[in-house]
C-alpha cells in the first residue's frame, strides 16, 4: 500500500514529497526529476543534463502535480514540501506518447546507419513510451546531413531534436559560444557562425551531451556498434588533471574514450586531446620483444635494427651492460630518467630496483609542460602522475636535475643511462654523439621511440590501456586506471620489467600484481595510508597531502 | 445616448499625436494629481479598485500583477511596455501609438511611478515605422515639458524611458520572449516560474504591460477608480475597451465601447454590418486569431472577459474577425496555421513540430487529398500541443485548430469526402 501522505523532512534544509505514492526526501532546491532519480525512478528527458542549465524545451519530463492544472516539467519544477507528483497517470502517458510522436515526425528513422543506435534516447524512449507507430504521412522537413561543425564533430541536422544541450555546453561550460540556434519553427537548426567553425578544445563533449545521433564524433563514426563496446573505467593520461574516463573496447582495441562522471575531478567532461589520445596506440610504432644491440664485432656487419630476443635475454643483456658500467666506472657512472607518466606502481619499482637495488645514485623526472592551464580541465603539466612521482618515486619533475644528468652524459661522466618511459633522443635532449659515448643505454618504453632505436637494450612495456595502476593528479587525488586491453605480444607492465631487472641485482621482493605493489606503497608512504585498489573504488580518493 | 470615447477621445483631431493637442484635452492632469496626492502604493490600490484587467490578451488584473513585485527594493525594477502588437486581427495599440501617444505615455509614467521603477522600456514592433517615429517624438516632447526625466513635475520622482524596436517576430509579444529580445538575445520564451515580477529583465523584478492597459491607467488617474469601476460590466469587467473589427464587415476598424458590448451590436451597428447582403454571418473569432472561433449561432454574446469564456472562447486582444458564409473554414484555418508555423520559435517540441504538421495536413485537405480520419487527427494533435508548451503559443494554434475542426467538422469532412471545397472558395489553389 503506497504511502498516502508526503514524508516529513529530516532536516530544515530538506523537503519531503510523494512521487507515484513513494515518499522521497531531498535537499531543498532539488527538482522533481532529481528527486525521482534518488529513488531510482527515471523521468524521461532529453534536454536536461546535470552539468548544464535547465532549458525545459523537450517537454518529455512533463508530470502531473497535485493542485497544478497543467502538467509540469520535472526538470525545472523545484520540489516543495508536501508536493504530490504522479508520473504514471494516463494523462502523463498520453503526453509522453505525443512528445515522442512529435520528435519523430521529422526524424529520418535511420537507426540502421546511425552511430547513436544502441545508446539513443529516441530509441529508448520510443520503446518505453512511444506508440510504436506514427500517424504522420507527410513529407518530412529536410535538413543538411554530414555537416562538419569542426575538426571532430559531424552534424546530421535531420536527427537533431533541438534540445540545445550542445549550445548550452559551448555557452556555459567550455565558454566558446561557437554554436547557436538558427531559423525558427520546424526549420530550426543548430549551427556555427559564418567563418567560425567549432574549434572548441572540448568539442567532443557536444557529442556526449547530444541525446540522439545528431552530433557524432568524426573519429568514431562507423567504427563500431556501441553494443559491442565494453567500457573500462580508467584515467586519462594526457595531463596532470587525470580525468576519469571510460575506455570503450572491442576486439582488443580502444574505439573511443568518453568522460566518466567524477564530480571531484572532471565532472562530465574531457578535452578533445584526451578523448582522442587512444589513437597514439595505433599510430605510433610498437615493438613486442626486447631488442639487444650486439657488441661491436660480435654480430653481422652493416648495422640495421638490432635483433629481437626473448624477454629474459633482454633483461639479462640490460643487467650485464649496467653491471659492466658499474664495475668500470662505479655506481656514479650510472643515472636514470624516469617518467611521471608512469603509474605509482611503476615508480615504486623504479626506486626499489634502480636506486635501492642497482644503486643508481641519480634518478631524475623530466617535466613536460605545454601551453597554459585553461579555465576548465587542461593543465600545462602534461604528466598524469606528477604528485605520485613526488610522493613515492624519484621526486617531482625537475628540469635542472635532468639537464645535469644529460650534461654528464655529454661530458662522459655518466656511462650508463636507464630511461623509463621517456624519449630524450626524440625530444632533442640527448644528441646522437652523446648517445655514442654511452656504454649502456637501457630503455623501457611502450613504443619504438627514437630513444628506443638508439638503445643498446630496449625492453617493450605495456601501452596506455594495457596496464593497470594508480595515478595521482595535481590535486592529490589517487585514481585507478584499469587494464582495458591485452598487451601486444608478451610485453609486461613497467613495474614488472623493473622488478625482473632488480632481481638480477639481488632484489628480494617479488610482487604478484600491481595491486600488491600498491599495497606496499600504502603500507610505507603515509599519504597513501589505508588505501588499496578496493578503497580507491571507481572515483579514487583524495590523498592526505597538503 | 452616443458613447463618448475615452481612449479614442483625441483620435481624429488634427495633430492628435502632438503634446499640445493632448494637453488641450486635459492631458497630464492625471499625472499631476497622482504624483501630488498619491504615494506609489496608494496608486496601486487605486488601480486595483478600478478593476482594470490587462488588455494584452490574458485579462489579468493589472493592480494584482503589480502587487507580485517583491517588497524588497535592493534591485532595480523595470516596466516594459509590450507594444509588439502582432496578433492577426489586432490593430488597436498601433492606433493609440500613432494617434495619441501621450495617452499611453502618461499611463507609462503613472504605472512606473506606482511600481517605483526608474527605467522603463517601450518595446515596439519592428514593422511599426510610423509608430516608432511618433512615439520617439512624443518622448522628446514629454521630456521637454518635464513629464519624463529627473524630478518629474517637482515630485522628486525620476523616470527614463527607453524606446526599443523589435525585429518583427510574433513570439516577441510573449512577455518573456520580449525580455530576451530586449536583452539582445534570440526571442525565446522563458520557462516560468520564475515569473518576470520576480526575475525579469536582466534578472530584476519586471512588470510587462500592454499599451492599451497603460492608456487605461491614465483614465483611472484622471477620473478616479470609483468612476472607472462603474464603466462596463462591473465588478469584473470594468472600463472602456478597444475592439478591432475586421473581415466581412462594411466598416472595419477600431471601435471603442465599454467592456461587455454585445458582439452583434459591434458588428451590425458600429462596423456597419456585413459586406454582402446575400451572405449571412458564418463565424466570428472574437479575440484575435489565437482564440477559439464562434459559429454564428453563438454570436449572441457580450464582449467582455468572462462572457466570452462562458461562450467557449476568450476576449484575448479583442481582434474581432468576422467571416461570412463565403468563407471556406479549411482555407481560413490553413491560412492561420501557416502563420503560426512560420512564427513558432522552434524552442519546444510540441509547438515546433505540431505547427508544421497542422499545415501539412490542412494543405493536403485543401489539395483534395484529405483522408478519412484527418479531422480527428487534427483535433488529437491539437490536444497534444495544448497545455504542453513553454508559452501560450501552443494554445494559440491548438485552440483555432481544435475549434475550427470541431465547430465546422461537416465542412472539413466534406472537403475530405469530395476532394473539393463545398463553399467554392478557391483562393487556396
Amino acid at each position: 500500500m503506497p504511502d498516502p501522505t508526503p514524508p516529513a523532512p529530516n532536516a530544515p534544509d530538506q523537503v519531503g514529497i510523494l512521487i507515484d505514492g513513494r515518499p522521497v526526501v531531498v535537499t531543498k532546491g532539488a527538482t522533481v526529476l532529481q528527486a525521482a532519480e534518488t529513488i531510482g525512478l527515471e523521468i524521461p528527458h532529453y534536454c536536461y543534463h546535470p552539468g548544464l542549465s535547465i532549458a525545459g524545451n523537450c517537454r518529455m519530463c512533463l508530470v502531473e502535480i497535485e493542485k497544478m492544472p497543467k502538467l509540469q516539467i520535472g526538470c525545472a519544477t523545484v520540489a516543495s514540501q508536501g508536493m504530490v507528483v504522479q508520473s504514471t497517470t494516463e494523462r502523463v502517458r498520453r503526453t509522453r506518447e505525443g512528445i515522442m510522436e512529435f520528435l519523430l515526425i521529422n526524424h529520418p528513422l535511420d537507426c540502421p546507419i546511425c552511430d547513436q543506435a544502441g545508446e539513443c534516447r529516441l530509441q529508448q524512449y520510443e520503446a518505453a513510451y512511444g506508440a510504436g507507430f506514427s500517424r504522420f504521412t507527410e513529407e518530412k522537413v529536410h535538413f543538411p546531413k554530414r555537416v562538419a561543425l569542426g575538426r571532430h564533430v559531424v552534424f546530421d541536422a535531420e536527427r537533431c531534436i533541438k534540445c540545445t544541450c550542445c549550445i548550452r555546453f559551448c555557452d556555459e561550460v567550455s565558454g566558446s559560444h561557437e554554436l547557436g540556434l538558427f531559423q525558427r519553427g520546424d526549420h530550426s537548426i543548430i549551427g556555427t557562425f559564418p567563418g567560425r567553425p567549432l574549434d572548441d578544445a572540448y568539442s567532443g563533449c557536444t557529442v556526449d551531451v547530444c541525446p540522439v545521433g545528431a552530433l557524432t564524433l568524426k573519429e568514431f563514426r562507423f567504427k563500431a556498434r556501441v553494443w559491442f563496446l565494453k567500457d573500462v573505467p580508467s584515467v586519462c593520461g594526457g595531463c596532470a588533471r587525470g580525468c576519469s574516463v571510460n575506455l570503450a573496447t572491442y576486439r582488443n582495441a580502444i574505439h573511443r574514450i568518453t568522460p566518466r562522471v567524477n564530480m571531484d575531478v572532471n565532472r562530465h567532461w574531457i578535452c578533445d586531446a584526451g578523448r582522442l589520445s587512444h589513437r597514439a596506440l595505433d599510430e605510433r610504432p610498437r615493438f613486442e620483444s626486447p631488442r639487444v644491440r650486439p657488441a661491436p664485432g660480435a654480430g653481422p656487419a652493416g648495422g640495421g635494427p638490432p635483433p629481437d630476443v626473448a624477454h629474459d635475454r633482454g633483461i639479462d643483456a640490460a643487467a650485464d651492460l649496467l653491471r659492466a658500467v658499474k664495475e668500470r666506472a662505479g655506481a656514479g657512472g650510472l643515472a636514470a630518467l624516469v617518467s611521471a607518466r608512469l603509474t605509482v606502481e611503476d615508480l615504486r619499482l623504479a626506486v626499489r630496483a634502480l636506486a635501492e637495488t642497482i644503486g643508481i645514485p641519480r634518478l631524475a623526472v623530466p617535466p613536460h609542460e605545454e601551453g597554459e592551464d585553461d579555465h576548465l580541465l587542461i593543465r600545462k603539466d602534461r604528466t598524469p602522475n606528477v604528485r605520485g612521482a613526488a610522493l613515492v618515486g624519484p621526486g617531482a619533475p625537475h628540469a635542472g636535475r635532468v639537464r645535469e644528468i644529460l650534461d654528464d652524459v655529454t661530458a662522459g661522466r655518466v656511462k650508463g643511462l636507464v630511461v623509463v618511459g621517456e624519449d630524450p633522443v626524440g625530444e632533442g635532449l640527448l644528441a646522437a654523439e652523446a648517445v655514442r659515448s654511452l656504454q649502456a643505454l637501457v630503455v623501457i618504453d611502450w613504443w619504438r621511440s627514437p630513444t628506443v632505436e638508439a638503445a643498446h637494450v630496449a625492453i617493450p612495456s605495456c601501452g596506455y590501456g594495457e596496464f593497470e595502476g594508480v595515478f595521482v593528479s595535481f590535486e592529490g587525488r589517487a585514481q585507478r586506471a584499469r587494464a582495458a586491453l591485452k598487451p601486444r605480444g608478451h610485453v609486461d607492465p613497467v613495474w614488472r620489467i623493473l622488478q625482473d631487472l632488480g632481481h638480477r641485482f639481488g632484489l628480494a621482493a617479488t610482487y604478484p600484481s600491481a595491486s600488491a605493489v600498491f599495497d606496499e606503497v600504502a603500507a610505507s608512504v603515509p599519504a597513501f595510508a589505508g588505501l588499496s585498489y578496493r578503497a580507491l573504488g571507481s572515483l579514487g580518493a583524495a590523498l592526505k597531502v597538503t | 445616448m452616443a458613447y463618448e470615447p475615452l481612449l479614442l477621445r483625441n483620435v481624429g483631431k488634427p495633430g492628435s499625436e502632438t503634446i499640445d493637442v493632448y494637453l488641450a484635452s486635459g492631458g497630464y492632469q492625471g499625472l499631476r494629481r497622482v504624483v501630488k496626492e498619491f504615494a506609489p502604493e496608494k496608486f496601486v490600490e487605486e488601480v486595483k479598485a478600478a478593476g482594470l484587467r490587462g488588455r494584452g490578451g490574458a485579462g489579468f488584473p493589472t493592480g494584482m500583477k503589480w502587487g507580485f513585485l517583491p517588497k524588497t527594493k535592493d534591485r532595480p525594477r523595470y516596466l516594459c511596455v509590450n507594444a509588439d502588437e502582432s496578433e492577426p486581427g489586432t490593430f488597436k495599440d498601433r492606433l493609440l501609438i500613432e494617434k495619441d501617444p501621450h495617452l499611453v505615455l502618461e499611463g507609462i509614467i503613472l504605472s512606473a511611478f506606482a511600481i517605483e521603477c526608474h527605467t522603463a522600456f517601450f518595446y515596439i514592433r519592428g514593422e511599426f515605422h510610423t509608430g516608432y517615429r511618433t512615439f520617439a517624438k512624443a518622448i522628446e516632447e514629454a521630456r521637454a515639458k518635464g513629464f519624463l526625466g529627473k524630478n518629474i513635475l517637482g515630485s522628486g520622482y525620476d523616470l527614463d524611458l527607453i524606446l526599443y524596436r523589435g525585429a518583427g517576430a510574433y513570439i516577441c509579444g510573449e512577455e518573456t520572449a520580449l525580455l530576451e529580445s530586449l536583452e539582445g538575445k534570440r526571442g525565446l520564451p522563458r520557462i516560468k516560474p520564475p515569473f518576470p515580477a520576480v526575475v525579469g529583465l536582466y534578472g530584476c523584478p519586471t512588470i510587462i504591460n500592454n499599451v492599451e492597459t497603460l492608456a487605461n491607467v491614465t483614465l483611472i488617474a484622471e477620473r478616479g477608480a470609483s468612476w472607472y469601476a462603474g464603466l462596463g460590466r462591473p465588478p469584473k469587467n470594468t472600463g472602456p475597451k478597444l475592439y478591432c473589427v475586421s473581415g466581412h464587415v462594411k466598416r472595419p476598424g477600431v471601435y471603442e465601447a465599454p467592456l461587455g458590448i454585445p458582439l452583434m451590436e459591434l458588428i451590425q451597428e458600429r462596423a456597419g454590418g456585413l459586406v454582402h447582403p446575400d451572405r449571412p454571418l458564418k463565424a466570428v473569432v472574437p479575440g484575435g486569431s489565437s482564440m477559439r472561433v464562434l459559429p454564428a449561432t453563438k454570436c449572441d454574446v457580450l464582449m467582455d472577459f468572462d462572457s466570452l469564456i462562458a461562450a467557449g472562447s476568450m476576449l484575448g486582444s479583442a481582434g474581432v474577425i468576422v467571416m461570412d458564409s463565403g468563407t471556406c473554414m479549411v482555407w481560413a484555418l490553413l491560412s492561420l496555421a501557416r502563420f503560426y508555423a512560420h512564427e513558432s520559435c522552434g524552442q519546444c517540441t510540441p509547438c515546433r513540430e505540431g505547427t508544421g504538421w497542422f499545415v501539412k495536413v490542412l494543405e493536403r485537405i485543401e489539395r483534395g487529398e484529405g483522408r478519412p480520419g484527418d479531422v480527428d487527427l487534427l483535433i488529437d494533435v491539437a490536444s497534444r500541443v495544448e497545455g504542453n508548451t513553454i508559452c501560450p503559443f501552443g494554445e494559440a494554434i491548438a485552440w483555432p485548430v481544435d475549434s475550427y475542426a470541431r465547430v465546422f467538422r461537416e465542412e472539413f469532412e466534406d472537403h475530405v469526402a469530395h476532394g473539393t471545397c463545398p463553399i467554392g472558395a478557391t483562393a487556396a489553389r
